[in-house]
């Protein structure tokens, strides 16, 4: 798609991919930090890591494994999010541990066995090997999540509010916590290919953290945040062609860079704060 | 005036994964225009009844109607005409919505898929906050607002929907004197325009300057159901609520 930008192929080809991965990412990424359900997301992120090892065992395609595992988990983790307690918690950390006991026991048996050369990328990640099909389907995915945002913004915003008054206004939370999740697992699916299954997290979080220190409404949040990403994966990816890096690995340590620059940088939202917090005492 | 809005019969509701009922075969019958004070020791029921009101518990016997609709089956329907100011909420400092945008909250139960507020939503947020007093307040994040004053914009949201019943789950508990007897009053003028109010409460120095029906709840059952006049309110309430906390 972005050939006349970039003659060289296979620069071009990762170049699209990440930048679609991190735009969507980064949209879910606010979603996830903002409705405090970091911890599905990471456990999602995980079972599919774990799908796609075992898809690899299996000899099956691994990114449709991904996607059939990491459903799976959604449909578990549903009823387990619609309820707000703390042991929902616990209950994570154990299906978080077991995914990645079920990701890590076939990888070193694939290790053990010779088997599975490609078993290394699913844990860092791997951009130049991508099919065109995958590039499609990450831009599909992008595109559906920005317009899953766009169109129910006025129930997400609410919700992030406060989920029990978004049901007292009406609002129907059980389907949108459900097409959440869904897309959840499709995002994390598809870009587990590119930056890995140790490092998906980064590009699920980051870039929403930074753009809080940035931001002080929700709309402002959903715009900043898929734009930090892409500029920092898309530097990332350039200067890893550059000097010849892992581009993933790289890019993740860009966003954790960039992170604490914002946290460092004194930000509007810590202005505003102080400000506000004078005008009340007066 | 004189048909119910809120008719409870012989309801009895569980909290899910408890093991007794907390609210047992109760009845009660609030007509239109109503304004309810619910009172009662801690414990004794009062936000269940309110939460079963709202339709938000399951209910093991008996039905409730609120606006004529059963709350089992029709949930939506009662929804886009309640109001429902609950009692714990915690706010993060950076919840990132100005007042404004939690105002216009309250109406987007009321738009259909994919619709946008339009002016009738913007004019509704406008009045609800100029009614709570909070006008200067509208841009303000809502999370570095004093507890009073999110009391004050819980209760606005939930004006902004232009409810035909308001329930309100200890809605003094953080606002000061001067401001209890202003939300009293804004109460006060709502009930006269005929929205039904029910308001759970501990605070008897705040009361409505009108006719109100006193309910007090122990252990689960109403203990108390009676309609007293206006020039009684201050004597009567007052009197019941050192009886009931005693
Ligand atoms: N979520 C819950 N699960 C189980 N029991 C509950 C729950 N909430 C309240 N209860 C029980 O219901 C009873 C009534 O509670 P509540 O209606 O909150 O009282 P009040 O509002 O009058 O102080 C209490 O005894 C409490 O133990
Ligand atoms: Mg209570």
């Amino acid at each position: 798609m972005l050939e006349f930008l970039i003659p060289n192929n296979m620069i071009c080809h990762a170049t699209e991919a990440m930048l679609f991965a991190s735009i969507g990412c980064a949209v879910l990424a606010v979603l996830i930090t903002q409705m405090k359900i970091s911890s599905i997301g990471f456990t999602t992120a995980h079972g599919a890591f774990a799908g796609a090892t075992i898809g690899m065992f299996l000899g099956v395609d691994t990114t449709i494994a991904a996607i059939i595992s990491s459903f799976f988990l959604a449909c578990i983790l549903g009823p387990l999010s619609e309820k707000s307690r703390m042991s929902i918690d616990t209950t994570l950390g154990v299906l978080f541990g077991s995914m990645m006991a079920i990701a890590i026991f076939f990888y070193a048996w694939m290790q053990q066995l010779g088997i599975g050369s490609g078993a290394a990328s699913l844990l860092f990640g791997s951009v130049i090997s991508l099919y065109r099909e995958e590039i499609y389907g990450l831009l599909a995915i992008m595109v559906i999540v920005i317009l899953f945002v766009a169109v129910f913004y006025k129930e997400i915003s609410t919700m992030i509010f406060n989920r029990k008054i978004a049901e007292i206004a009406g609002i129907q939370t059980k389907p949108m916590i459900y097409a959440m999740l869904f897309m959840i697992a499709l995002m994390v699916a598809l870009t587990l290919p590119i930056v890995g299954g140790l490092l998906l997290y980064v590009w699920l979080v980051t870039p929403a953290t930074i753009a809080c220190q940035f931001c002080g409404t929700l709309k402002q949040m959903m715009i900043v945040s898929p734009v930090i990403a892409a500029i920092i994966s898309l530097c990332g990816t350039f200067i890893s062609f550059t000097y010849n890096l892992p581009i993933a690995p790289f890019s993740a340590m860009l966003f954790t860079v960039v992170f604490a620059a914002s946290v460092l940088i004194p930000s509007k939202r810590q202005i505003t704060n102080t400000n506000e917090r004078v005008e009340m005492k007066v | 005036m004189n048909d119910p809005i809120i008719q409870l019969d012989d309801v009895t509701t569980i909290h899910e994964g408890s093991t007794h009922p907390t609210i047992q075969n109760i009845s009660l019958k609030i007509n239109r225009g109503e304004f309810v004070i619910v009172g009662g020791p801690n414990g004794a029921g009062k936000t269940t009844l309110l939460e079963t009101i709202a339709g938000r518990l399951p209910i093991i016997s008996g039905t409730v109607l609120v606006c004529g609709f059963d709350v089992v089956h029709h949930g939506p329907q009662i929804r886009k005409k309640l109001g429902y100011v609950i009692q714990n909420f915690d706010f993060d400092p950076y919840t990132p919505f100005t007042v404004e945008e939690v105002l216009l909250m309250g109406r987007y139960g009321l738009l259909g898929f994919c619709k946008r507020p339009g002016s009738d939503d913007f004019t509704a947020v406008e009045q609800s906050l100029t009614q709570m007093g909070i006008i200067s307040l509208r841009k303000s994040h809502i999370g570095r607002l004093s507890g009073g004053q999110q009391q004050k914009v819980l209760i606005a949201h939930n004006l902004a929907k232009k409810p035909d019943v308001l329930l309100l789950d200890e809605p003094f508990s953080n606002l000061d004197l001067t401001t209890r007897e202003h939300v009293c009053d804004v109460l006060c003028r709502i009930a006269d325009a005929g929205v039904t109010i029910v308001m759970v409460s501990h605070a008897f120095d705040a009361l409505p300057a009108r006719g109100v029906r006193a309910v007090v709840m122990k252990s689960g059952k109403i203990v108390l159901n009676k309609v007293i006049p206006p020039e009684q309110v201050q004597d009567t309430v007052r009197h019941i609520s050192n009886d009931t906390n005693a």
